[in-house]
């Protein structure tokens, strides 16, 4: 199934955006104007919906026309277009979208056609599914790891190219009892936080 | 392709004169009418393309200038705006992307470059004395048209050894090994030197990945000013004074080369994937070899696919992250749109490796770079294979020797269970190169600079 690569699911969504002729600022203007407020940090409300390895949230005006010889073309909407990679499956996402993410996700989507809210659990996930096009193409370091693995193995990585710095070239028992500490260390070390991409901070205050 | 007019061509642009001496002068326009006229009485002293068949010469002169000089000299506005972004703002204002940061950001630079530097006059020379000569003439056109003054100047010089003139720079490396080689421009052809062919042999890489007006590597136009006369045969340059560290550099070898199995000069080779009598770690991983080093069929003639791992020239080394050759794979086709043509030259006094050397001495490399494109060319290479180190899948480490670690860096050699070449990491990396200096220059061609000269760009 394209839509899963491994363990990691790949969501796109494309939501067709009110058009109403009265409204004093556009509906896409609107969506634009809050995704410009949004943090792009570990602040950022895909941060705290934890298993999100990366998304991104664009709106899409129309075909863009390059001029001859392609031939003019259009879209019947604007639309708010959410790619995301993720692990586990879609409905638990959505789910944890729909409680984790609620205020973002009701502000972006209320200028979307036929948006039910996020009350109704059920209705939101249905109409998400409705608007899920297949993801053919993922981006290449993607791997059939877990948000949580890949934040432990560079979290590891780091710390142990410290190690190997501090000890290199020391005697092997004393190279032993080191690495016997470090292990312990490292395996007792508290789980990174997600979106903390910078894990080397994280392992000079371990070791 | 078409054959170059390399009469029209500033030699410069297409090779590296191999003299001893160099002296860069740095100018101001004081005045764009008297500055045109400075430039028309100079174009005729410009060294072009052309070939020495008398032998060389006591000295060439080439001319380059920054965005802001070609304002100074009057160029229409709709030329101006339609030289590439990253020229127009300069060097300075790249700082972000090129990591011109901390102890490399401008406020740290010379003098000399706390102002407006509008053009760069390249002097090479076979001996102090004509370099002096040239440079007086030079002044005296200055001095008469009152057009334009010199605000500084860098002198350079290939490091005297034991009384001979040597291709080492301060480090103690052998330098200047490898540069690419391009459709159309004369050169002894070196296996090794232009891009990888599917049957593994080597050829020339597109014109236009060196000078504007030719199709390039993507079959493109590289984007060039207008009009076409004012870009056809000429290149970008950037210019960049690389203050060596000399005893950090020294410190740290010795320290971690006691520490390091195979021995501080082994190590030192593992820096820069050669030995630093020059001599290819792929092809010689035990010890330096002369005789690979003075075989013009072989001292650039080497690949990374059979040693994908590292193990004889470390994934990071700095010959194998700014030249990958067939590293990244796909047959090397990932690298032939981020080729620079290199003209470094030493500047400072030799300094022998059992006599005391201090950082704040006058030591380094004047780095300059040639290529159609700087965005894509030398952009691409200093902020993605030196200052990051993903493409080599060395994650965030940087270049080990002219990376800007800001004390934290780190370094990894590759190694096997053989006690003499095991794996080693090199930590806290310091920063041995520092940047003191520097700007983008755009180098016309001869008709250009006529064009310049006499006031007649027209971009209509």
């Amino acid at each position: 199934m394209a839509n899963r690569s491994g363990s990691v699911y790949g969501l796109t969504i494309l939501s067709p955006i009110k058009d109403d002729l009265h409204a004093e600022v556009s509906h896409s203007q609107a969506i634009r104007m809050y995704l410009q407020t949004i943090p792009q940090d570990q602040r950022s409300p895909l941060a705290r919906v934890s298993s999100t390895h990366m998304a991104r949230l664009l709106v899409m005006d129309d075909v863009v026309y390059f001029g001859m010889p392609s031939c003019e073309e259009h879209l019947s909407a604007k639309y708010l277009i959410f790619e995301s990679n993720f692990d586990g499956d879609l409905d638990t996402y959505l789910g944890r979208l729909a409680r984790e993410a609620k205020e973002e996700v009701d502000a972006l989507w209320q200028h979307c056609q036929d948006y039910p809210g996020v009350e109704d659990e059920g209705a939101f996930i249905a109409y998400m599914k409705k608007c899920q096009v297949e993801t053919t193409f993922y981006f290449a370091d993607v791997n059939d790891k877990t948000v949580q693995q890949t934040l432990r193995a560079l979290q590891t990585q780091s710390a142990v190219a410290t190690f190997i710095e501090k000890n290199q070239g020391k005697p092997p028992d004393e190279l032993q009892k080191e690495f016997v500490k470090f292990f312990a260390a490292l395996r007792n070390a508290p789980e990174p936080m997600p979106g903390s991409g910078r894990a080397r901070e994280v392992t000079d205050k371990l070791l | 392709m078409s054959k170059l007019d390399v009469t029209d061509i500033q030699g410069f642009a297409l090779r590296g004169y191999n003299f001893p001496f160099a002296r860069y002068l740095f100018v101001k326009i004081l005045d764009k009418r008297k500055g045109q006229e400075c430039l028309g009485r100079f174009i005729g002293d410009v060294t072009t393309g052309e070939r020495w068949d008398t032998g060389k010469p006591r000295t060439t002169v080439n001319v380059a200038f920054t965005f802001k000089g070609l304002v100074a000299l009057g160029l229409p506005e709709a030329s101006l705006l339609s030289f590439p972004v990253e020229f127009a703002q300069g060097m300075k204002a790249r700082g972000a992307i090129l990591a011109d940061t901390g102890r490399n950001s401008p406020r740290h630079w010379d003098a000399l470059w706390q102002e407006e530097v509008h053009a760069w006059v390249g002097v090479h020379g076979q001996s102090p004395q004509d370099l002096d000569k040239q440079c007086e003439n030079l002044q005296e056109q200055l001095q008469e048209t009152g057009g334009a003054a010199v605000i500084g100047s860098q002198d350079a010089a290939a490091l005297q050894i034991d009384g001979k003139f040597s291709s080492k720079e301060h480090f103690g490396y052998t330098d200047g090994f490898g540069n690419p080689e391009f459709l159309g421009v004369e050169k002894d052809a070196q296996p090794g030197q232009g891009k990888l062919k599917s049957n593994g042999g080597w050829e020339p890489l597109a014109t236009g990945e060196l000078l504007l007006g030719y199709a390039d590597e993507a079959g493109e136009l590289p984007l060039a000013p207008l009009p076409h006369l004012l870009a056809n045969n000429g290149t970008f340059m950037v210019y960049r004074k690389l203050h060596q560290n000399v005893a950090t550099f020294r410190r740290y070898l010795k320290e971690k080369g006691e520490l390091y199995p195979g021995g501080m000069e082994k190590l030192a080779a593992k820096f820069v994937g050669r030995w630093r009598d020059g001599t290819p770690l792929e092809l010689s991983p035990d010890g330096g070899d002369p005789k690979i080093v003075a075989d013009k069929n072989q001292n650039v003639n080497f690949t990374y696919g059979n040693d994908l791992a590292g193990l004889r020239c470390p994934v990071g080394a700095h010959i194998r992250r700014t030249s990958p050759r067939d590293a990244f794979g796909f047959n090397g086709k990932l690298v032939n749109r981020r080729r620079i043509s290199r003209r470094g030259m030493v500047y400072g006094p030799y300094v022998r490796e059992d006599q005391e050397v201090r950082n704040e001495d006058e030591h380094g490399v004047v780095f300059m770079a040639l290529n159609a494109s700087i965005f894509r060319q030398f952009e691409f290479v200093q902020q993605q294979w030196i200052e990051y180190g993903n493409d080599a899948r060395q994650g965030n480490d940087k270049d080990v020797l002219l990376g800007n670690h800001e004390d934290g860096g780190k370094f990894m050699i590759q190694g096997t269970e053989d006690p003499k070449n095991p794996p080693f990491l090199c930590g806290g990396l310091p920063n041995f190169v520092e940047l003191r200096g520097g700007d983008y220059f755009f180098m016309p061609s001869i008709t250009a600079l006529r064009m310049i000269a006499t006031n007649s760009v027209d971009p209509r």
